[in-house]
């Protein structure tokens, strides 16, 4: 356990390393699309990692994160376009909001099981969004768009090259990827896995299962609004089916489940995955039709579903448990 | 392990497919002049968007051939300046504003365009169009109609089309001319349209000239876009049963509201679209019959174009309809004409100095045989302050232009023939 | 009052239009516990082949639904081939994801293929066809389609109670392994309830050619009131799904003319999550 973990601390470190350097590197960030797209990767995989909370390490498969990645979309849009203030205000105002509105809806619909749970979030996502499709103060249908701002970390916003914004997904993904680790390490981890195993498995246990999950849904809220509120100053603009549509909550599902589920680095290797595949897909591979990028994609999600559904964690586990002799470990990690 | 091997396998080939292109875009640096075009090529307006992209692509045609047939400046050398030839980089942006940031930026910032033209959504060109604006390159807009794109004071945004701000206000003179001229007596309105950026700013612009004017709003029906079925919001509308409805449905959508109109047989004395289904011409062929003495505002018509734009035809028939199989429609051909307008700034700029072609296009009025007013002229913010658009009245598949009686070829046929009677 | 009858009138035909779409994920959900998140890309499917024979050979969709039926099955059939079988029971979502990854598929194969454009059938037999009843207005097709609906459940309800293939389907979506004990081919089984639910959905879509546009976004909205009727229904109970989609057609055509139209659906989903809240299992759920 212990060697396990070192090992795992070592490429954490590492990795964080690597990737502060990277913008400081001549032709590592600056305006380049391969700069664009790390930083989506970093966004992504933050946003998967949110997600996973309540979804991997507690096994109630959310597919409401949409509703939370808006509100903190809404949060940060809000402050700079409706209020003239800065966006640093909206966010956690936003992942606030969003996270007890997770808890409001969560609370009533934790005793649903199964699809019903899943198609249930699905409703809340619809209403939502129809929701704010149609109130005024938050812009409507309209949405919001951003006004010319200043560059810089004061406004969040940045124009001529993309270090800051690739440094801001980089934090965000360092804090959620953080909470993440503190989880396992530490007596709340113990208590995910056992609600995972069973409500009546963790009530033996004297876990209280209820609060367990309702809190790590606000959580997960929580850390999800905070990368709505990026999403939204990275692209000058909000509206709903841009947040709050179905689409973005299946990408929390799609990165988590391709990279590994309930696993630490699943998220990251998904989105590391995903995100440069639709990007370049769609960049350079239009020309063979519209469409032909989705149709690659598609087919991508069926074959990594029927051939191996553990993710590239499973792939991992199956080369490193063939090669290494070390017996056999526990599930998660 | 084949699954390991796979992802290496496409790995590797995106590896080669991205050196390639840099590759290709290094010793290419002879004699072209890059154009980005952003639309939605997939997605829920595809349609329109493929349209566009032809649209374009039919522009440039024009442009790099030389085609001593038709009258359009710079059609008759091949090339531009001294023999530079126009490509077309396209992206694809969904529909998706955020897509439409990144592709705009990987446009300017990878391919090099020199400008990018489109969006098509306003909610796409919106955010798009910033990323221009910051990055001091030309944006250039063909057919989002929404008024505030123009208002943002943008110093290398231009557009084409006449906002929906300008047409509201022109189906409005048309309401008081009837009123005046022929009696109609038209007192309520009632707005229906789709729940979505477009929709919603035209329907806020439709009822802010209708207050001008005096006419009362008796039925305000947004409604969800791709919709299963219309029922209640025709019921509605029948229920309070306006005189004038003002019309925002695309597409699929459009020719259900027709259908649903006439299932409950029930129409306003007079009905008039925004830019929507009503212009797509493959729509009113389907919706046969049905779709008559409709009426809206268009920049493009088969009929309007044989009297004030014959270049208009030239062109699609030499170069649109090979690439689209249809022919032109106002937004489509909008596009293509900012592509000309912007060629002819190039050429009076004398080369690729974004400052001195953004100088140009903000202060010359251009020579535009495919614009419905023959020419072009940009105000501050951007907005074509030539921008000219009619109201036509479907009829046998026709176009007919009704309003303004400039242009009239046909007497407008109101009130609306009831389903009936037809 | 003659509002109020028509909205009545609007509120059953769309409720029993949805129940049609409902009816194969009903069944496959039921007897699989499987999500075919692709449904909408089938309907779409079903609608293009119809419309297509429309077309070209000029096959009315009050015929062509035949063929759309068999051609679903077909692809119903191969889907569970390819994909369920191979994704089945290796973790909960990944049936679902995979069917989400056939579904962008399927609608980018189209929008390929077929262009995005609109493309609906003029001249159709049941075309602006209307019946008048106390007043309100009906349309034929959508009746007609309504009428089907009807027709399909019962079937599938007979099927299910009545025959002996009902026996071992509902066997099987009891306890898999006991029904093989049982000397059930499972496999058999599934492979047919999944060509079945195919069939269904394509039989809707070739009907509804009749009064709506094709295009390859269509299946959008009615994939997610199929999910929301089967999920109010019941898992894998017809009658539930028929009772659910009426209800949510009335909900539906009642919010949006006596509140206003844009909201309808966010009554229809409330309405919905009021109600799963206080039977979790839905309204006809075991």
């Amino acid at each position: 356990m212990t060697k396990k973990t070192t090992l795992s601390d070592r490429l954490w470190y590492l990795f964080l390393a690597a990737a502060l350097v990277l913008p400081f590197i001549p032709g590592g960030i600056g305006n380049s699309f391969h700069g664009h797209v790390l930083t989506m990767v970093l966004l992504y995989a933050a946003m998967a990692q949110a997600w996973n909370i309540i979804s991997g390490y507690c096994g109630q498969t959310s597919f409401g994160h949409a509703v939370f990645f808006g509100i903190g979309a809404y949060g940060a849009a809000m402050a700079v376009v409706q209020f003239n203030t800065l966006p640093w205000y909206g966010a956690p105002v936003g992942a606030v909001v969003a996270a007890v509105t997770s808890v409001l809806i969560s609370a009533p619909c934790f005793k649903l099981k199964g699809h019903y749970f899943a198609i249930a979030t699905f409703a809340i996502v619809e209403i939502f969004s129809r929701l704010f499709m149609i109130w005024d103060w938050v812009g409507g249908a309209i949405g919001l768009d951003y006004p010319i701002l200043d560059d810089g970390w004061r406004n969040f916003s940045w124009s001529s090259d993309k270090n800051g914004y690739y440094l801001g997904a980089l934090a965000l993904f360092t804090l959620i990827f953080g909470v993440v680790r503190w989880i396992e390490s530490h007596r709340m981890g113990y208590y995910f896995r056992a609600v995972r195993e069973g409500q009546e498995t963790a009530e033996s246990l004297g876990v209280h299962s209820t609060a367990v999950k309702l809190s790590a849904m606000a959580l997960s809220a929580g850390l999800t609004a905070l990368c709505g509120a990026f999403f939204a100053q990275y692209n000058y603009r909000v509206d709903p089916p841009m947040v709050m549509s179905l689409d973005i909550s299946m990408k929390f599902l799609l990165i988590t489940i391709l990279g590994g589920l309930g696993t630490f680095w699943g998220p990251l290797l998904g989105a590391a995955v995903l995100i440069p595949l639709q990007e370049y897909t769609r960049a350079y591979l239009s020309h063979l039709g519209s469409g032909v990028d989705l149709i690659i994609f598609g087919i991508i999600i069926i074959l990594t579903m029927i051939k191996q559904p553990m993710g590239i964690m499973g792939i991992i586990r199956g080369v490193t448990r063939r090669t290494s002799t070390v017996p056999a470990k526990e599930g998660d990690a | 392990m084949s699954m390991v091997s796979r992802k290496r396998t496409l790995f590797v080939a995106l590896c080669v497919l991205c050196t390639v292109l840099f590759a290709g875009s290094a010793f290419a640096e002879e004699k072209i002049i890059k154009i980005g075009t952003l639309f939605p090529l997939t997605g829920p307006s595809a349609v329109s968007g493929q349209n566009c992209l032809n649209s374009v692509l039919a522009a440039a045609e024009v442009i790099n051939n030389a085609n001593p047939d038709l009258n359009i400046p710079l059609a008759e050398k091949a090339g531009l300046l001294d023999g530079y030839k126009v490509v077309i980089v396209k992206a694809d942006h969904q529909g998706k504003p955020d897509v439409a940031k990144s592709e705009a930026e990987r446009l300017y910032n990878q391919e090099g365009v020199f400008a990018i033209i489109g969006s098509y959504n306003s909610s796409a060109t919106k955010p798009a169009s910033a990323v221009a604006e910051r990055a001091k390159k030309l944006f250039l807009c063909g057919a989002s109609s929404s008024a505030a794109l123009t208002e943002r004071d943008f110093k290398y945004f231009f557009r084409h089309a006449p906002t929906d701000a300008i047409e509201s206000k022109e189906f409005t003179d048309y309401i008081e001319y009837l009123n005046k001229e022929k009696n109609a007596g038209i007192k309520t309105i009632g707005l229906f349209y789709e729940n979505t950026e477009f929709g919603k700013h035209a329907a806020d612009e439709g009822k802010k000239a209708a207050k001008e004017i005096g006419l009362e709003v008796v039925a305000d029906v947004p409604f969800n876009n791709a919709a299963t079925n219309l029922s209640s919001e025709v019921q509605t509308l029948k229920a309070a049963n306006p005189d004038v409805v003002f019309g925002a449905a695309l597409g699929a959508d459009y020719s259900l509201w027709v259908r649903t109109m006439k299932q409950v047989n029930w129409l306003p004395k007079m009905a008039v679209n925004y830019c929507t289904g009503y212009q797509n011409p493959a729509v009113q062929k389907e919706l046969a019959g049905d779709g008559d003495y409709f009426m809206g505002g268009m920049s493009f018509s088969p009929e309007l174009a044989q009297k004030f734009m014959p270049e208009a035809i030239k062109v699609q028939e030499k170069y649109y309809r090979p690439l689209a199989n249809q022919e032109f429609d106002s937004d489509s051909l909008q596009e293509g004409v900012m592509l000309l307008i912007l060629a002819q700034a190039i050429e009076k700029a004398g080369g690729l100095d974004t400052e001195k072609v953004r100088e140009i296009l903000a202060t010359e009025t251009f020579v535009s045989p495919l614009s419905l007013s023959g020419e072009v002229a940009f105000e501050p913010g951007g907005q074509n302050v030539k921008a000219l658009s009619v109201i036509t009245q479907m009829k046998d598949l026709k176009y007919n232009t009704i309003y303004p009686t400039k242009y009239q070829d046909s007497e407008p046929m109101y009130p609306m023939a009831p389903w009936d009677k037809r | 009052m003659d509002n109020f009858l028509q909205v009545l009138l609007d509120g059953v035909l769309n409720g029993l239009v949805y129940a049609l779409v409902a009816a194969g994920l009903s069944l496959i959900w039921g007897v699989m516990d499987v999500i075919n998140f692709a449904h909408g890309e089938f309907l779409m499917v079903g609608m293009y082949v119809s419309y297509w024979l429309g077309f070209i050979l000029k096959i009315d969709p009050l015929f062509s639904w035949v063929a759309a039926g068999l051609f679903l099955f077909i692809l119903g059939a191969v889907t569970y081939k390819i994909i369920i079988r191979n994704s089945l029971g290796k973790s909960g979502m990944a049936p679902l994801l995979a069917t989400f990854g056939l579904s962008m598929v399927l609608k980018n194969f189209c929008m390929n293929r077929f262009t995005p454009n609109f493309r609906l059938l003029s001249g159709t037999i049941l075309e602006g066809k209307t019946l008048s009843f106390g007043g309100a207005i009906i349309s034929v097709p959508q009746l007609v389609t309504a009428l089907f609906a009807l027709v399909v459940l019962s079937l599938l309800y007979w099927m299910l109670k009545k025959t002996r293939l009902g026996w071992a389907i509902q066997a099987t979506a009891m306890d898999k392994e006991a029904a093989e004990l049982m000397g059930i081919k499972t496999e058999n089984i599934f492979l047919l309830v999944f060509g079945i639910g195919g069939a269904c959905v394509g039989i809707t879509g070739g009907l509804m050619t009749s009064y709506l546009a094709v295009y390859p976004e269509v299946g959008g909205l009615f994939s997610l009131i199929a999910f929301v009727v089967v999920a109010l229904g019941g898992f894998g109970s017809i009658p539930g799904a028929l009772l659910a989609a009426l209800l949510i057609g009335l909900v539906e055509s009642f919010s949006g003319f006596y509140i206003a139209a844009v909201v309808k659906y966010v009554a229809v989903f409330a309405v919905y999550l009021a109600v799963i809240l206080l039977r979790p299992r839905g309204l006809f759920g075991w």
